[in-house]
């Protein structure tokens, strides 16, 4: 295995996402571990740039960072006080969670090792066409022109529920 | 041509009583109903009418109806020259009716139920008639018997009209219980209810052994008594008079012309199975009926019920005659005698109808009478005391003069019904049954039959007595009543033209084309022959100076050719012998007329004795007669005593014994067993409930917990899940 | 880089999104637990969309290689909406009970 620039980056937005994430199930801070979350989505996108996906990482970036994180510390300040930034564990659910994921990360890894027709299917190394416009002409125009705008709907949908259940109740 | 005509007469009647029925659901009448029926009569006449020709190859016609096992019950019709004469009198007779009560019936609250009800009648009658089996039989006659019901208490509101339809009902239904019995017997041995055809009872009755007929007579004999019951003999007669409480119309066609003829039309019917012994005990008891009912007959003053013990004693010479074995002489009586009696009750009818405007004061008084006697449980109605005053002869008298046609058309009856000779058909018939008779006596050298002819020669003088007595009282002297006298007139048009034409069917001339050579063939019967086959045949040939109906006997001389193979020279022996018989009887049936009619002539319209003065005399008899031999008394006294002892019997044992098994029953159960079912449920059921509950409640106590309302804990029991899921399947 | 890298990661991110659901105490670190799991997800699609081409002649066009970052957009779409009503119901149940922590809000323990 060749280890060129290419696959140190990878290796690093590897380890950076990974990292991150870890640090997000971790920390005690709720502030940190939003940002932590931050770094985690970035490097999701790099992830995704690496598999010439560069509109998708695009939108990560711009949908997560800008918009759902933002949405999360906004819950968080309005839910958390000064004295709950601190995120409250106990010591047993520690414990029995951490051996519940172990075993199904362990029970993943054992079947993406398994699986045969999975196996040196490797990047060949082909670079696409940017994506955009191709993307744009699949929702828009041809087989996901349903799906794009039964998706919308249900954003619309789930902003108004949003809307609805997070106001005051008015008594009449 | 036979099938069709015959499914239109039986469906015509039935057809307009459906129309009544129909629009009975939905609470009207069809507008003209009487028009209706009347029109379904004529239909159903025609075509009877027609059929008289069709009967030259009388065979079967049958369907399977129901099959039980191995057995098939068939029903179909049977027509031969009897069946038509029958359709034609009923058709015909009904149909008179039917347009006299046109006029007798009008203004009646229930006119249109009156004629669906002659429709129902007149069908359950033809029906009765055409059938080919003995089930077929049976069904309408207990048809006939529900529509007489039916139509006796129409007048429902009286109650001696209630009264008299349950007495009809229930008194018939003792003989048909008897018919039953016979027709089940028959079915046991036969396996068949089909009377004609290879298979039928009357080709097997052929093959029995004369040995092996007891049981047939017994059979037979009880067969006859639901005749017995229907043609109101002796001792089931006390219901036909009480039955006069219907509509007169009603008592013409049911009690004088059709369904008391269904006895004796029952029994000619299953002539070929009547054995010597059962024949004796049908002889003895119509004759016995003809002299007890004619003894009545002379001390009534209600007109009716002076027609009803008539027709009574009338279906006596009948059974008399089908006893002794003068098959066409008994039907011939019958064909004969529905005319005249049908033509009596119509002109009494048109009597009672000119008194109409008394009736309803007499109703009046009527239903104020009856609720005296309420608390009198009997079913027997006491009319004796009480005569409807519009039905009383002794209101009457002169009517001569004010009802012409009326007058006129009854004498001919009478004179008919009394045996005047030669010009009116009742003599021709009753010289057939007493010459018949006569001619079974010397034939067999019978004292039983040599009784029986007297009995029957007395009966018919008294007839003739009864019937001018009734003519003088009604129609001659001067009126008794003069309110109700100045009140009378003739009945209109659509009641005198049935009486016409029953006048003119009254004459011999009319009657004589059916009864032409050999239409009517007397059939093979079990065993009668066997013993004395030489003497019967002289028995064979009726008078040949009688004129027109010379041929009967005829005819039973060629049946007896067919049965026994016998040549023609016993034929010639019996035609020389036979002669006196018929000869003898003819000239003492007209003595005794004449002097029947004499007395009465004396007794009633010169005034030369007074009936008080003989009824003095002989006290006991004329109290005998005008109790009616104490049936009645009889009936209610024993019978109805007996039935209700019976019943109060019954109801104590119920209420002592068996209320008192029950309840020590309960009282024991009570006792023991509830103590210790009680434990029981207290104790191992409660108990069992209890303690499931509480093991259900424990353990949901504790299996409550694991509902600790954390989503977290449900998150880990589902990932635990999961992977173990996983795990077995994937992995191990 | 094979195809079995990116699913390691994924599986990784997978496995600390389902952690942190489990373990955290807090509503809206659960919430970041679940976006995690929908990041892995979308990572998954993307990476299968990339490396494993499906038979061709079932539709004969080009385009198929696409299909797995349409579906992670509207992963991403529905993350969002999800994160909306999530917040919403946080804030509901913040002024119903005066706390997000998940073993408070026990309305329904047996």
């Amino acid at each position: 295995m060749d280890f060129t620039l290419k696959t140190f980056i990878f290796y690093g937005f590897a380890l950076l996402t990974i990292g991150s994430a870890l640090a997000v199930v971790t920390l005690r801070n709720i502030v940190h571990t939003a940002f932590a979350l931050m770094v985690t989505l970035f490097g999701v996108a790099g992830l995704y740039v690496f598999l010439q996906a560069d509109f998708l990482a695009a939108t990560q970036v711009i949908v997560y960072v800008g918009g759902i994180l933002v949405l999360i510390l906004f819950g968080v300040m309005m839910t958390s006080g000064r004295l709950e930034m601190r995120i409250h564990i106990e010591r047993g659910q520690l414990l029995l969670g951490a051996g519940i994921s172990i075993a199904l990360l362990m029970l993943l890894l054992t079947v993406i090792a398994n699986m045969p027709v999975w196996k040196n299917l490797t990047d060949d190394g082909r670079s696409l066409e940017p994506t955009t416009e191709q993307i744009g002409t699949m929702i828009l125009q041809e087989k996901f022109l349903l799906p794009f705008e039964v998706v919308s709907v249900l954003l619309l949908v789930a902003l108004i529920g949003a809307a609805l259940i997070s106001r005051k109740e008015v008594r009449d | 041509m036979v099938v069709p005509l015959i499914s239109i007469i039986l469906l015509a009647p039935l057809a307009a009583f459906t129309i009544f029925a129909l629009f009975g659901l939905a609470k009207r009448s069809f507008p003209r109903q009487d028009i209706l029926s009347t029109a379904a009569m004529l239909v159903a006449l025609g075509c009877s009418l027609y059929l008289l020709n069709e009967t030259s190859d009388p065979k079967p016609l049958t369907v399977e109806w129901l099959s039980l096992g191995s057995i098939t019950l068939s029903m179909g019709f049977y027509l031969d020259s009897v069946t038509v004469i029958m359709l034609i009198v009923v058709t015909l007779v009904s149909s008179l009716v039917h347009i006299f009560s046109i006029g007798y019936m009008h203004g009646d609250p229930r006119y249109p139920r009156f004629f669906a009800f002659l429709s129902l009648f007149s069908f359950s009658m033809l029906f009765l008639v055409v059938s080919d089996n003995l089930l077929g039989i049976y069904i309408g006659w207990e048809l006939v018997g529900l529509c007489s019901y039916l139509l006796i208490g129409f007048w429902f509101e009286k109650d001696s009209a209630a009264n008299a339809c349950k007495k009809a009902f229930l008194t018939t239904r003792v003989g048909d219980v008897g018919m039953f019995i016979g027709m089940m017997m028959l079915f046991k041995q036969f396996d068949t209810l089909s009377l004609y055809g290879t298979d039928g009872i009357f080709e097997a009755v052929r093959t029995l052994e004369a040995g092996q007929i007891a049981w047939l007579s017994a059979a037979g004999i009880l067969i006859f008594c639901g005749a017995v019951g229907k043609s109101a003999q002796v001792p089931l007669h006390t219901w036909l008079p009480d039955a006069m409480e219907g509509p007169t119309p009603v008592s013409a066609l049911i009690h004088a012309a059709t369904m008391v003829a269904a006895g004796v039309y029952l029994v000619a019917r299953m002539f070929p199975i009547l054995t010597p012994s059962s024949s004796l005990v049908i002889a003895y008891v119509g004759g016995i009926t003809a002299i007890v009912a004619a003894t009545i007959a002379i001390v009534r003053f209600d007109i009716k019920r002076v027609l009803a013990y008539s027709t009574v004693s009338q279906l006596g010479f009948m059974m008399l005659a089908l006893g002794a074995g003068s098959y066409v002489a008994g039907l011939f009586h019958l064909t004969t005698h529905a005319f005249f009696k049908a033509l009596l009750f119509l002109g009494s009818g048109s009597v009672i109808h000119a008194f109409h405007a008394m009736h309803a004061h007499h109703d009046e008084e009527h239903a104020d009478d009856n609720e005296d006697e309420h608390d009198n449980h009997s079913l027997v109605h006491e009319h004796g005391s009480e005569i409807p005053p519009d039905q009383d002869m002794r209101n009457m008298g002169g009517l001569r003069r004010k009802m012409p046609f009326t007058f006129f058309t009854m004498l001919i009856a009478t004179l008919s019904i009394s045996g005047v000779p030669f010009v009116f058909s009742g003599f021709w018939s009753k010289d057939a049954i007493l010459g018949g008779v006569l001619e079974r006596a010397m034939g067999w050298n019978s004292v039983h039959h040599y009784i029986l002819f007297g009995v029957v020669l007395l009966a018919a003088g008294i007839t003739a007595f009864y019937m001018f007595r009734l003519i003088f009282m009604t129609f001659f002297g001067e009126p008794r009543n003069q309110e109700m006298h100045d009140m009378a007139h003739e009945s209109p048009w659509v009641m005198v033209v049935p009486l016409l034409i029953l006048a003119a069917l009254s004459l011999p001339v009319v009657n004589k084309w059916w009864f032409k050579e050999g239409y009517i063939n007397k059939p093979y019967q079990a065993h009668v022959h066997e013993p004395t086959h030489a003497q019967l045949r002289p028995d064979s040939k009726t008078g040949d100076t009688n004129f027109g109906f010379s041929n009967f006997g005829i005819s039973e001389a060629e049946a007896a050719e067919e049965e026994g193979g016998h040549d023609t020279e016993h034929a010639d022996d019996a035609h020389h012998g036979h002669g006196p018989a018929h000869t003898i009887a003819m000239v003492l049936s007209i003595i005794v007329a004449g002097l029947g009619i004499l007395l009465s002539w004396l007794f009633y319209h010169k005034r030369r004795f007074t009936a008080e003065s003989v009824a003095t005399t002989f006290r006991p008899v004329y109290t005998l007669f005008w109790n009616k031999y104490y049936f009645d008394e009889f009936y209610n006294g024993v019978l109805v005593a007996l039935t209700v002892w019976k019943s109060r019997l019954f109801a104590k044992f119920d209420l002592s014994i068996i209320d008192g098994i029950v309840n020590g029953v309960a009282t024991i159960t009570r006792a023991i067993f509830a103590a210790f079912i009680g434990f029981f449920d207290n104790r191992v059921i409660d108990g069992i409930v209890n303690r499931v509950a509480k093991v259900i409640w424990s353990v949901g106590g504790r299996v409550r917990r694991i509902q600790t309302g954390a989503i977290q804990t449900y998150l880990f029991v589902v990932l635990g899940g999961i992977v173990l899921i996983i795990l077995i399947f994937r992995v191990l | 880089m094979s195809l079995q890298h990116y699913l390691v990661i994924s599986s990784i991110l997978f496995t600390l999104g389902i952690f942190a659901v489990l373990t955290r105490k807090n509503a809206i670190s659960i919430l970041m637990g679940i976006e995690l799991i929908l990041n892995s997800c979308n990572l998954n699609f993307v990476a299968f969309s990339r490396f494993v081409e499906p038979a061709k002649n079932i539709v004969g066009r080009d385009d198929y290689l696409l299909d797995g970052q349409i579906i992670a957009i509207f992963g991403i779409v529905l993350a969002a909406a999800e994160a909306a009503v999530f917040l919403a119901i946080i804030l509901a149940i913040y002024r119903e009970f005066g706390s997000i922590r998940p073993d408070e809000v026990d309305t329904l323990k047996g």
